[in-house]
Formats: structure tokens, C-alpha cells, sequence
């Protein structure tokens, strides 16, 4: 069976889980505050989430065609189709830009002309965080990658029909993968910083970008691991043996501790610094979200690293799937709390501005969070003293210590949302899978492949 | 090896994949192998052989916890207790500080561990001499290695039976 055929069953499924993630969303917006900031911080979270996968997997299949890996011939393909996301994910990113420019989200606080006019840090980093530059570079740069993604799956359907033994179709691949690496490298970077980091706009870290990445990374490589699973039940893949299991298992192993790697390193640099426009970031996170905090450490460093240390763990299905399961929901709580508490913080400030214009209007449910923020505003300005005197200021907004389902910990709706999102890349996946073989024929490591062996 | 009078038997091949069908061979004809030699790792060896899995990884982890628990101790107790200073207005125990050394002590450790471990069962060390049964097998020959101590001519016949069937390239026998 060289052809995946996606079942009316298996769409029917998916579809469902999707019409449970428009539930919830619309489920959100029906009890959101006024500018409706769970809805769009939970649309940007997954929109976010699943398209930077969908780009790792094109980095994925472009680092291993350059590094010469031949092991993972026998099931690019489910790389090739995760990358296809990229067209979706564009698609949905549009609602974001055009939010932006519409003005009916409050997602960054650079974008609140407002707000920036007061704020001398804003009005020097708006040479970058301005609606152009985000329009722009969100427009061009996935632009760009939906263009290599292209070039690529072309290339492979092409080495399907007219592949020839001097292995032409395989070297034009690898120019392609080899020029799309930096490329991938500098603007992944770029919108990073401008989808994720600008929403806490005060702050910056040089190793978010990498950080992220790397969140991405892992969870591509978990969501495949389970890919694989789910077609080997299926029938599909038969050579597909537990050698490729193992060295997916690696990766899995690998970069979960890469990102541990990055996590500490930002964080530590942060800690020890102790410059209070950077300390505010984990400041906030640490006392407001602990359970996400340290549970965000716990799920995508100390499971994966326990479960997968051993060799056999990594040869078996049920472990494996375990575990990839944990690490793509840990990452996605990761994304959570790099997005929400910034958010909350811009709709706290942006109500309080407009708060005065409308009078009672601005206040409303996100910014009830603030209410609860200032009968703690004393003891968190005292806090804040003891750290640095710049810190307090925006820790005393909202140092609400009472856990908030959709904000300090994800709800009910957060987890459907996720799931239709989730059922939404999986389906395109399943449909881009189906329009080509599961094996890439006349690929010259296919054979390698079959004879892996680690 | 160990030293001492120690007659060997062996038939050199020039491919693995030679190698590993002679091991197999050996295996259903109840040959009792002494060792096998390759100048890399070869796949596949391993299980031909009948090797259990080496449990040299479950004293790394033993290694590194010791080495985890150590460091992180350590700069507790010297930090807290024996030297305590302040850096950058930190308490004195500090715990993100801690963490990169207890990191490399885990690894150093765990490394150092290993190999003194590998090093031990292996019987080899400074200033010990291992005889090699023939010098190219550390470049481009294979070699399985019977034991032929007090063999009859009979077994030893069988042997070398046993390794012109399989292609070996040389028979030779040593004393070590």
C-alpha cells in the first residue's frame, strides 16, 4: 500500500473535532470582555502554533537533505505534507494583520497608537513593530517559504514520474534545501519577534527566537512520531521498522533538551542580570502562572527526558506515543504562556486609557483581572521595590495571584479551540498525504532507508 | 585478553558481511566463538553473536545521578556554609547558579565513570599490554577467534573446516 487513501470515516472525525474548535470559539467571543482578548490571544496562540510547525517540518526535510540523511527517505512525504500547512497557516494569520489595521484586536501593544505615544520604548522600537513591518514581513517572508515548500513537493512529485539514476531530481532538491537554511534561520527569527515576542513590547530576548524554534522543532517531530504510528496501524509504511522509530525518538530526546538548553539559558542570563525591563517577564510568569511555569519545565523537559532515556523506550509504540503526546501539548502550553500574559497586560493598559474616555464601559470582564490587580497593587508594588523599582510598575496592573481559566491556566475553550485547530492541520495533512505516494519513488536513499539500521 | 599461554585459532575475512554469515554459521554448527575482531562497529554483530544488551548505560546513569546530586550539594554547602558570598545582590542559595555546574558535573561524571568502568571490565590501562592477534585487524580484517587450548586434532580439523567453508582468507594459529 504505497497510497494513503483518507477515509470519508477519518474525515468525518476531523471535521467534527474542527466543529468543536469553531464551537469554542464562538463560545469564546460570546462571553469575552469587549475586546474580545481570550478569543484573539487563543485564534494567535494556534494560528502561531501550527503554522511555525508546519515551517519546521520544511526545515526539517532541508537540514536532512543537506546533512545527507538518508534513514527518513521512506516517510518524508508526512514531512513534505506537514509543510504544505504553511499555505493555511498564512491564510491564517490574514484575520491577525487585517485585526491590526481594522483595529479590532488588541493582541500588541505597539500597535495602540495611543499607547505609543506616551512610551518612549515603544516609539523607539516602532522602526520595526509597526503594522507595515508586520504586514509585510508576515506577507513576504511566509510568502517565501510557501514558495521553497512548493518548489520541494514539486521537485519529489516530479522524482515520482520522470526520476532519473543520476539522482538530478535529488540534487535539485538540495540546492533548494541548502539556500532555503539561512533563509530560514534569519526570517523564522524576524517573525518570531514580530507574531510572538512584540507581544510583551517592552521586552526583548536574543534567544526567543531560537527558543521558539526549537518549541516548534519538537513538537513536529512528536506530532510525526504519532503520524507514523497512526498509518503503521493503518497498514501503511510496512518497512517502516521501530530502527526509524528510534532515531525519530532521538530527535524527540534530543531537542526536548535542547530547548531545556534554551529555556534555562534565557532564563538564567534574565536571573542573574537582574535588569528589571527584563526580570518583568518571568517576574509575571513566576508569580502568576506558576503551575504553567514550572508545569511547562515538568511536561517538556523532565517527562520526555525520563521516558526516552532508555534505548527500548524509544522502540516501542505505546511509550513513544506517550510521549510525544505530553511533549505537543507541553509545547503548546509553552506558546500559551509566551502569549496570554502579555496580551492581558495590553488589554489591562489599553481599557485603562480608554477606561477613562468611556468611563464605567472599560470595565469589563479581561479587565476585572485589573480590579483584582489593585487590591494586590500595594502588595505587589511592595514586591516589585524589592526587585527593581521599574518592575513594579507593570507587575502592580495586574498582579491578580487568583487563577483565571483562559487566562493564568488554559479553560475548557482553550482545549477545544486546540483540538479543531489540531483537527484542522491534520486534516490538511491527511489530504495533502493522499494526493501522492507514501513512499517517494526513485528517491536514491530509499533504499538505505529500508536497510536502516542503528 | 588475559595474559598467559593461550592457544588460538583464527580465520581472517575480508568483509563483514562475510563475517556475519561465518558467526551465524558458527552458531548452528554449536561453535563456541572465544571473540570476534572488526576494525569498526559492525551492524548486526552484535545480535548474530548472541550478546546480551552491554549495561554500561545503566552505570552512566548511576554516574551522572552521583554527579548531579554532588555538584548541586556541593555548591549548596559551599555557598551556604563554607564560603558564603554575595553576587549580584543573590541570596546565598541561589539555585539557577547551581545549575550549570551541576550540569557539567553530571556529564563529567558520567563520562569519567564510563570509561573508567569500560576501561575495567575490559582489562586494559596504562602500562597493560594487549596482544593482538594480528595487526590488520585494527585496519581491514575481520577475525573470529576459537579457543584451541588441549584441542584434539578432530576439533581442530572441524575448525578449520569450518573456516574454508566460510571464506576465510587466512587460518592462523597464535599463542598468547
Amino acid at each position: 500500500m504505497n497510497q494513503f487513501t483518507f477515509e470519508s470515516r477519518q474525515k468525518v472525525f476531523l471535521a467534527g473535532f474542527m466543529g468543536l474548535g469553531l464551537l469554542c470559539m464562538v463560545l469564546t467571543i460570546m462571553f469575552d470582555d469587549e475586546y474580545l482578548t481570550r478569543f484573539w490571544s487563543n485564534y494567535l496562540h494556534n494560528s502561531v502554533f501550527f503554522t511555525g510547525i508546519a515551517l519546521m517540518s520544511l526545515f526539517t526535510i532541508a537540514a536532512f537533505t543537506t546533512a545527507w540523511a538518508g534513514w527518513y527517505s521512506q516517510f518524508k512525504r508526512i514531512f513534505e505534507a506537514y509543510s504544505l500547512f504553511l499555505v493555511p497557516g498564512l491564510i491564517l494569520m490574514i484575520p491577525v494583520i487585517a485585526g491590526l489595521w481594522g483595529g479590532f484586536h488588541h493582541l500588541y501593544h505597539w500597535a495602540d497608537a495611543e499607547s505609543v505615544a506616551n512610551d518612549p520604548i515603544l516609539q523607539g522600537k516602532s522602526s520595526f513593530l509597526n503594522a507595515n513591518w508586520y504586514t509585510f514581513g508576515t506577507l513576504i517572508f511566509m510568502g517565501i517559504w510557501i514558495f521553497f515548500a512548493w518548489k520541494i513537493r514539486q521537485i519529489s512529485l516530479d522524482e515520482d514520474k520522470n526520476g532519473t539514476p543520476d539522482w538530478n531530481h535529488h540534487r535539485r532538491i538540495r540546492a533548494w534545501a541548502a539556500a532555503f537554511l539561512p533563509i530560514a534561520g534569519f526570517t523564522s527569527a524576524a517573525v518570531i519577534w514580530q507574531w510572538i515576542m512584540s507581544v510583551d513590547s517592552h521586552w526583548y530576548s536574543t534567544l526567543f527566537a531560537w527558543y521558539t524554534g526549537a518549541s516548534w522543532f519538537v513538537s513536529g517531530i512528536a506530532i510525526s512520531i504519532m503520524s507514523l504510528a497512526f498509518l503503521k496501524s493503518k497498514g501503511y509504511y510496512e518497512r517502516v521498522s521501530e530502527e526509524h522509530l528510534h532515531d525519530l525518538g532521538k530527535f524527540l530526546f534530543a531537542f526536548s533538551i535542547f530547548w531545556t538548553y534554551l529555556w534555562f539559558s534565557q532564563f538564567m542570563l534574565i536571573w542573574y542580570t537582574n535588569n528589571g525591563e527584563e526580570t518583568v517577564y518571568f517576574f509575571q510568569r513566576m508569580n502568576e502562572y506558576p503551575v504553567l511555569f514550572y508545569g511547562n519545565l515538568a511536561l517538556n523537559f523532565i517527562v520526555p527526558f525520563f521516558i526516552l532515556m532508555r534505548n527500548d523506550t524509544k522502540r516501542k509504540y505505546g511509550t513513544m506515543i506517550f510521549a510525544s503526546i505530553v511533549v505537543v501539548f507541553g509545547h503548546w502550553l509553552d506558546f500559551f504562556l509566551m502569549i496570554k500574559p502579555g496580551v492581558l497586560h495590553t488589554a489591562h493598559e489599553i481599557s485603562g486609557h480608554h477606561g477613562a474616555e468611556h468611563g464605567a464601559e472599560g470595565a469589563h470582564g479581561a479587565t476585572d483581572a485589573a480590579h483584582h490587580g489593585a487590591e494586590h497593587a500595594a502588595d505587589a508594588a511592595h514586591h516589585g521595590a524589592e526587585h527593581v523599582a521599574n518592575a513594579a510598575h507593570d507587575v502592580a496592573h495586574h498582579a491578580a495571584s487568583a487563577f483565571e481559566a483562559g487566562f493564568t491556566l488554559p479553560g475548557l475553550l482553550e482545549i477545544g479551540t486546540f483540538l479543531g485547530f489540531f483537527a484542522f492541520f491534520l486534516y490538511m495533512f491527511f489530504s495533502n498525504l493522499s494526493k501522492a505516494a507514501l513512499e517517494p519513488k526513485n528517491e536514491p536513499f530509499l533504499e538505505e532507508s529500508y536497510h536502516h539500521h542503528v | 585478553m588475559k595474559k598467559g599461554a593461550n592457544e588460538v585459532l583464527f580465520g581472517l575475512y575480508d568483509d563483514e558481511e562475510i563475517l556475519i554469515k561465518a558467526v551465524k554459521q558458527a552458531k548452528a554448527d554449536h561453535l563456541e566463538i572465544m571473540d570476534v575482531y572488526t576494525p569498526f562497529p559492525v551492524h548486526g554483530l552484535d545480535p548474530a553473536l548472541g550478546l546480551a544488551e552491554s549495561r554500561l548505560h545503566i552505570a552512566g546513569f548511576v554516574y551522572g545521578a552521583i554527579g548531579c546530586l554532588f555538584g548541586f550539594l556541593f555548591m549548596t554547602w559551599v555557598f551556604t556554609r563554607d564560603w558564603p558570598i554575595i553576587f549580584g545582590g543573590k541570596p546565598y542559595f541561589s539555585a539557577p547558579a547551581f545549575i550549570p555546574i551541576t550540569f557539567e558535573l553530571t556529564v563529567l561524571f558520567s563520562a569519567v565513570g564510563m570509561v573508567i568502568t569500560f576501561y575495567t571490565i575490559c582489562g586494559m590501562g596504562p602500562g597493560i599490554m594487549n596482544p593482538t592477534l594480528d595487526d590488520r585487524i585494527t585496519d581491514d580484517k575481520f577475525c573470529i577467534a576459537f579457543n584451541a587450548n588441549d584441542a584434539s586434532q578432530e576439533t581442530l580439523d572441524r575448525l578449520k573446516g569450518f573456516f574454508s567453508s566460510t571464506g576465510a582468507s587466512e587460518v592462523q594459529t597464535k599463542s598468547i
